[in-house]
């Protein structure tokens, strides 16, 4: 039990992420809104769709704002509330932007006491037809945005396109965290059998480069389907898929490697520089050439990187126990296979 | 003897041994000559765009072909002979060298051979020309490691082109973007993000070669 407590800790952590991962509510958030293109001097009835929102409840005390910058936003003139997650915003925008330009893009901040104040980015567009406006027009947009609710419950971020698919993220990121790791192992046991000639580093080695190749499998598995509901297709043609199956032919050809060479000793040398190298190429195939190009995922090609604004501290509570699971029965297939490797070798061999 | 001394040694005897079994050598060459040939007749037409990625397939499995034979021509007890008396850095730099040589020769030929066929899509020579140099070097130094380790197993064709094409994947998407700018597919500033990414990829490749080919060499 001392020796073995790790093997327990790693199905915990992915049961754990599992359960809080599948269970925990989104933020409420705003998924529809129409209509989205709208012009100065206009008199817009705004039909939005509410997301995990209970308008019903706030009925009365509702606020919505449409913003353009930190300085400019407009207040609502009246809420119609139709159901839990349906509204009608009544808004009388100005005959001016408040800037000198063809249009401008506001977001939409939505505050309710039930459900915390949720906001739907820069997706709305006004256009103006004159330019060229006297200073002071945009005077009407000064609607103050205060005293905003916060909800208190714990939720996972609400971001369009994404919405609930953003739980993948516990399953698909620690695949790749997982796969690292174990390469990492198997690649410092391949160095190990170079120096040492251990017959049982290079079936660590073997092992380690096994499982982690399952976990790669898995992670581009998991990317597909993730794809499917954000990007439109399981294959976009994105670079850093494309450089992932690159990655793991790499590895594959690995267990070719192996099985073509009978001499033990000889597959063990053989295979352990084999890994050296296909280790070696696996971080410019997946962290220097989608950095380069243009890429549909977050932290490649100019996006932003899963940073603050997307993986906030609930998300964290579930994604570092994840990743740490995740490894930790990696691990343990590992250690299993390696076993078997080592039975059946005693088996042929008879030492 | 030097390193570099004995790389030039090496290396004359790569080309000595080529020259004396000239099969080899017109044997790979007029493999390019009939895939050119081959091509055009299924295709009648050939569009610039196609004329890039054609070359660079032609290129690829011309490549693999020619550069398979390094470590396998030669029998395993002139091999031990050579470990005793040559460093394995000679021995792998100076494959290279060859090899580059003779991707170079096959590069070129395969471009005329097209060019001639296919007609002239290029709208700037010197900058294909350079694809085409930093192709054969790329092409050269991956493949002369992999055909090291392909030639320690049973079925080392095979074992080449199971090796060498995934690892070749990206020095050849960045090869046909090269070309593609040569050939005015593709316009923009990014020839020079691509030159140095090629680059850097052969130098890895490279570096990689020679700190792992010691390992490998020794029985």
């Amino acid at each position: 039990m001392k020796k073995n407590w790790w093997k327990i800790l790693g199905p915990l952590l992915v049961l754990y992420s599992f359960g809080m991962g599948l269970l925990t509510p989104l933020k409420t958030g705003i998924s529809d809104i129409r209509p989205q293109f709208i012009s100065a001097g206009d008199t817009v009835k705004m039909e939005v769709t509410g997301y995990n929102s209970f308008y019903k409840a706030a009925e009365g005390q509702l606020r919505a704002w449409l913003k353009l910058d930190q300085e400019h936003a407009l207040a609502a003139q009246a809420i119609e509330v139709k159901d839990d997650r349906h509204l009608v915003l009544h808004f009388v925008l100005p005959p001016h932007l408040p800037q000198d330009a063809d249009q401008a893009d506001a977001s939409l901040l939505i505050d309710s006491p039930v459900d915390g104040a949720h906001v739907y980015p820069g997706g709305i567009r006004i256009s103006q037809k004159k330019t060229n406006v006297a200073p002071g027009s945009g005077a009407a947009w000064n609607a103050p945005i205060e005293k905003l609710h916060e909800k208190d419950a714990i939720t996972f971020p609400f971001r369009n396109i994404l919405g609930e698919t953003i739980r993948n993220t516990y399953y698909h990121v620690p695949m790749w965290f997982a796969m690292f790791l174990l390469f990492i192992g198997a690649l410092v046991h391949s160095i190990n059998f170079l120096r040492r000639k251990d017959l049982k580093n290079d079936r660590w080695a073997a092992a380690l480069t096994t499982t982690g190749l399952v976990f790669g499998a898995m992670g581009l598995a998991t990317g597909a389907m993730w794809a499917t509901y954000t990007w439109g297709e399981p294959w976009s043609g994105d670079v850093k898929q494309n450089m992932t199956a690159i990655g793991l032919l790499i590895y594959g050809a690995y267990f070719v490697l192996r099985f073509a060479i009978e001499d033990p000793e000889r597959k063990a040398r053989i295979s352990a520089v084999y890994n050296i190298f296909a280790f070696s190429t696996l971080i410019p195939l997946l962290y220097v050439i989608p950095k380069l190009t243009d890429s549909l995922h977050p932290g490649a090609g100019g996006n932003i990187a899963f940073g603050s604004e997307d993986l906030d501290n609930t998300m964290r509570l579930v994604f570092y126990p994840a990743i740490i699971g995740w490894t930790l029965i990696g691990l343990w297939a590992s250690q299993l296979l390696y076993r078997m490797n080592t039975l059946r070798e005693k088996l042929l061999w008879g030492h | 003897m030097s390193l570099w001394s004995e790389i030039w040694f090496l290396l004359g005897k790569e080309v000595k041994l080529e020259w004396r079994q000239r099969h080899a050598l017109s044997g790979i060459l007029l493999y390019v000559l009939s895939t050119v040939f081959i091509v055009f007749i299924s295709f009648q037409q050939i569009s610039p765009q196609l004329w890039n990625v054609l070359f660079w397939i032609i290129m690829l499995f011309a490549s693999i072909n020619a550069v398979v034979k390094s470590f396998v021509q030669e029998s395993g007890n002139r091999q031990l002979y050579y470990y005793q008396l040559a460093n394995p850095l000679a021995i792998l730099l100076s494959k290279t060298l060859y090899n580059i040589l003779l991707l170079l020769l096959l590069g070129g030929l395969n471009a005329a051979a097209l060019l001639l066929v296919a007609g002239n899509p290029l709208e700037d020579p010197g900058l294909f020309v350079l694809a085409v140099v930093l192709g054969s070097i790329g092409f050269s130094v991956t493949f002369t490691f992999i055909a090291a380790i392909a030639a320690k197993t049973s079925n080392s064709s095979t074992m080449m082109t199971i090796l060498g094409f995934p690892v070749i994947i990206p020095v050849l998407l960045v090869l046909v973007n090269l070309s593609a700018h040569s050939i005015g597919l593709l316009q923009g500033s990014m020839i020079r993000d691509d030159i140095i990414m090629l680059a850097g990829i052969d130098l890895l490749l490279l570096g990689l070669g020679l700190v792992l080919f010691p390992m490998l060499w020794r029985e």
